[in-house]
């Protein structure tokens, strides 16, 4: 008995060695004075340097975050409205078609959303760059902002809409005082993950780019391609601390609000396909 | 005969306001979901011309390259998903035994959080021909080998991204287990491995399946990977649509292919479809 | 004399009887100083029992006693921090659960939902390695047995409560237990079915022939199945004995109260046959204590009858009655200002004064802090003054 346990422990051990070696081998080497991720040069922050005099790098770091934070903002308000109406819809049949269709957008390979957009944005006429950018990652956040709404809107207690209405709410004071603060824990996380899908999406901005404008992804993407460059692991670094900042955030926000029995249940993982 | 008008303006009230909800959402679902789906389906049956063909089709279904594409894409889904299952089930089954399950959950989940290409990116340096793992291996008075843009790390390098999002479901539904049916299994004379093989491992199909179902399609339509470590070649359906459309510039075969991965992931989803219901509703 | 001579020989050879059943057949089970405790938190202390094979026992208390612990510790999914676990004779504490031959029914049946109901009852039986057809014999015997012949091919999700409560049943018996453990079974269940079960929980039982080990914080179901009884509070077996024991002679003021209604006050044995509360002296059949020891007195709602002014022990108000069916419950306050719960089978009315009246034989005297030994070694005191 005793023995087993050990044994399972080391397996657990070997598999978070495997998790987290190729993100501790990055970090590390960002701090290296050579140029390469091989050998050890010595303890140096001019990586760091590099990274912070890049104006390339540091303008589509600027351009990321704004993508991922007006991307979130709106695909949280279209997303909302999209739970709220299906939530409304009594009409079984109805609620199941909206809802398959809200979910093909998560489920599909993400090439397929990059090309279908692609010939979109190029049939209606669009030019791609920042715009079509942002409409991609506004259309592929929304379908995960109305899952978490959603269940919010299920638990909601019908008695307190039916109260509210009884005591004379109109629609926006029904939806303003009564719905929204119900549901906004939902809508927080919502905004939370359409945060992370964004800042995480490659291969839908890879499509959908255009040749002037560059997200993060994209732009680690082009300088693997040419090798390695240590300045990456610079940034690997930084961007390691914000995604803990991120989760810290999503943690707090889950478990302060889900008192119910399974908050691990409640983390969803940023989009998996189209590596 | 307030109340009269209450009642009439219910309904239409309530439909201003379904309106209000509508009109964002379902511009959405029209132009970024039915739209862009329609689109490449009618790309792939068009000619550079814009006139109807199935040329396009005709073309893949009788190159033999694009079909051992195919195959080989599949068969290296298959391989991924074996591997993440392999790998993650034990994982899973362990993690839920530790008191702190859920933390220990979290730090499964956190690598996932942290942008993949910058982890395809480490795999770049550990597996370079002058890189860690060569440095390793020689110590032990093994050559320096060409690691990076071979089928192995290609194959590495996607199961290690796709691990968590197999272990997830596996655990979640293993959590769900009442642990009282392993009791029962072990008080009614199944030693360790019976229970696991009778009792758990059936109980935790469901979360199986939705495992596979996370890891085989998005393995089917990997490119970026493909690119990176495995070596410049076309050699998953991801990687051949973006071929098409972004290197060679022909849109229509490149949705024709987009159609077949789409067919491949309704199959997928449907054999992996969770039938326990279907089951529990056999004596109706 | 000779009569005399007569009944001692006659008390002996019981006895001797008595201690040749006890000491020379080995019991089923036997805990010998157990005691188990988690971090700092020690939920059985230095407990001893001794199961015999055939009877049905019942271990007692509320929720957190301990209970389930010692059925537990017997079934081995629980291992004890200190003491010794015996099966008719042998340590049985490093034995795993699935070796051990006995099974349980849980509080919430532990069915598996991926098998129906014949695939259930099978489990056992097929994890031994039996063939087919014996396997059969063995599911349809047992699914007669608890009458769900009809069932075999139902999914567990079909099943009402009742029905998934007998399918536990029947999938533990079908490994042939020799020892039959029963977690609070029929606790989720409603009060019709529960009585209907504990009837035939207890006749499978004597058909069987096997242990019973039953847990419940039920009392009034623990008196009307067990042929002994474990009350059990705060990881501790309080008192142990038949029904009839317990109820009637309950040892502290923790079973008192636990098993069945009591009136409890606190009173003063002046002398043998004489003890003194609520201000006035009663004669009684209990004796052996020092002289003006302070004891705890038991009257139990039942032995008290309300009557005249005139003829009564002492006199109460009438405070509230409820009626029950068979009796009114009744709440009397007596001048001393204790309250009396009274079971009476006429109505009285609330307000007005009225005797209260109880035999001798009816009044129980518990000491403070007594062991369960010496508290035996007292009433054996009594049986030997009774046969002299």
């Amino acid at each position: 008995m005793y023995k087993k346990i050990k044994w399972s422990y080391l397996y657990l051990l070997f598999v978070f060695i495997l998790l987290y070696l190729p993100i501790f081998f990055l970090v590390v080497y960002s701090f290296n004075a050579g140029d390469v991720m091989q050998g050890w040069d010595g303890f140096s922050l001019k990586h760091y340097n590099e990274l912070f005099a890049d104006t390339r790098i540091l303008e589509i770091i600027v351009n990321t975050f704004l993508i991922a934070l007006l991307s979130s903002l709106l695909a949280t308000v279209i997303g909302t409205a999209g739970a709220l109406y299906i939530y409304n819809q009594t009409n079984a049949l109805t609620k199941n078609i909206f809802l398959s269709l809200n979910n093909i957008l998560l489920v599909s390979p993400d090439v397929i959303i990059g090309a279908s957009f692609l010939i979109l944005f190029t049939v209606v006429g669009f030019s791609l760059g920042f715009v079509s950018v942002l409409l991609a990652h506004i259309a592929f956040s929304i379908p995960i902002v109305v899952l978490m709404v959603l269940p919010r809107l299920q638990e909601m207690n019908q008695s307190l809409v039916i109260a509210a209405k009884d005591l004379g709410a109109g629609n926006w004071q029904m939806l303003s005082r009564v719905i929204l603060p119900v549901i906004s824990p939902g809508i927080l996380a919502g905004f939370f993950m359409a945060l992370t899908y964004s800042l995480d999406d490659f291969a839908v901005t890879f499509f959908v780019t255009g040749n002037g404008f560059s997200t993060l992804s994209v732009e680690i993407y082009s300088r693997a391609r040419q090798g390695v460059s240590l300045e990456i692991n610079a940034l690997s670094a930084m961007m390691f601390l914000v995604s803990l900042a991120l989760v810290f955030i999503y943690y707090v926000i889950s478990t302060r609000f889900a008192k119910s029995k399974k908050r691990g249940t409640r983390l969803v993982l940023p989009a998996s396909e189209g590596l | 005969m307030h109340a009269w008008r209450v009642m009439m303006m219910m309904p239409r009230s309530k439909k201003q306001r379904q309106l209000f909800y509508l009109v964002p959402y379902g511009a959405w679902l029209l132009l970024f979901v039915i739209v862009p789906l329609c689109l490449l389906v009618v790309q792939s049956l068009m000619t550079q011309n814009g006139h109807f063909t199935l040329n396009n089709y005709a073309i893949y279904f009788s190159s033999g390259t694009y079909l051992r594409m195919t195959f080989n894409s599949v068969w290296f889904a298959f391989l991924i998903t074996i591997i993440t299952l392999i790998i993650s089930y034990p994982t899973a089954y362990f993690l839920n035994q530790l008191k702190q399950k859920q933390f220990w959950l979290l730090l499964i989940i956190l690598p996932t959080w942290i942008n993949l290409l910058l982890k395809t990116y480490a795999f770049i340096g550990l597996l370079s021909k002058t890189g860690s793992v060569n440095t390793f291996l020689n110590l032990w008075g093994i050559a320096p080998k060409q690691l990076l843009f071979s089928d192995w790390s290609f194959l590495l390098v996607a199961a290690y991204i796709e691990i968590p999002f197999m272990i997830l479901p596996i655990f979640n539904s293993l959590a769900e287990i009442n642990p009282r049916l392993e009791q029962a299994s072990r008080d009614l004379g199944a030693n360790k491995w019976q229970t696991l093989r009778y009792v758990t491992v059936p109980l935790s199909m469901t979360g199986v399946k939705a495992g596979i179902q996370a890891v085989f399609i998005p393995s089917l339509s990997l490119f970026m990977i493909t690119r990176l470590i495995g070596g410049n070649r076309v050699i998953t359906l991801g990687t051949a649509i973006e071929e098409h459309f972004l290197v060679t510039q022909n849109w229509h075969l490149g949705s024709t292919i987009g159609v077949i991965l789409i067919i491949a992931m309704v199959i997928t989803m449907s054999i992996t479809r969770d039938r326990v219901r279907k089951h529990s509703r056999k004596r109706g | 004399m000779k009569l005399h001579a007569f009944l001692v020989t006659m008390y002996l050879l019981t006895k001797s009887e008595d201690w040749a059943l006890t000491n020379t057949s080995t019991p089923i089970i036997e805990f010998k100083n157990i005691s188990l405790s988690y971090d700092d938190n020690e939920v059985l202390k230095n407990i001893d029992l001794e199961l015999e094979a055939g009877k049905f026992y019942t271990l007692l208390g509320p929720s957190g006693s301990g209970k389930t612990t010692i059925l537990n510790l017997i079934s081995g999914q629980l291992t004890a921090t200190h003491g010794n676990i015996l099966f008719e004779g042998n340590v049985i504490n490093d034995v795993p659960v699935e070796k051990r031959n006995m099974n349980t029914v849980f509080q919430d049946y532990g069915l598996f939902p991926n098998m129906n109901v014949y695939d259930n009852v099978a489990f056992g039986p097929s994890i031994k390695g039996m063939n087919k057809a014996t396997i059969k014999t063995k599911v349809t015997e047992m699914l007669d047995l608890v009458k769900l012949s009809q069932f075999a091919d139902r999914e567990i999700n079909e099943l009402s409560g009742g029905q998934r409560q007998r399918v536990a049943i029947a999938r533990a018996l079908a490994n042939d237990p020799e020892i039959l453990l029963l977690d609070e079974p029929l606790s989720a269940l409603d009060y019709k079915l529960r009585k209907d079960m504990q009837s035939e929980l207890r006749e499978i039982q004597q058909r069987l022939g096997i242990t019973f080990v039953f847990v419940t914080h039920d009392q009034e179901e623990a008196l009307a199945m067990s042929d002994w009884i474990f009350v059990m509070n705060d990881g501790v077996i309080q008192q142990n004995g038949s029904p009839e024991d317990i109820y009637d002679e309950p040892i502290n003021h923790f079973v008192a109260d636990f098993i069945g209604e009591s009136n409890i006050l606190d009173g003063i044995m002046k002398a043998d046959y004489l003890v003194h509360f609520v201000g006035k002296d009663f004669e009684n059949v209990d004796a052996g204590m020092r002289p003006n020891e302070r004891v705890e007195v038991v009257l139990r709602p039942e032995d008290l009858d309300l009557t005249t002014v005139d003829q009564a022990k002492l006199i109460v108000t009438i405070e509230d009655q409820s009626f029950r069916g068979d009796y009114y419950e009744i709440t009397a306050i007596d001048d001393d200002g204790n309250e009396w719960q009274v079971q009476a089978t006429n109505k009285a009315t609330v307000g007005s004064r009225l005797g209260l009246t109880f035999d001798p034989e009816d009044i129980h005297i518990m000491r403070f802090n007594e062991s369960e030994d010496d508290f035996d070694a007292r009433l054996e005191s009594y049986d030997d003054d009774a046969a002299e």
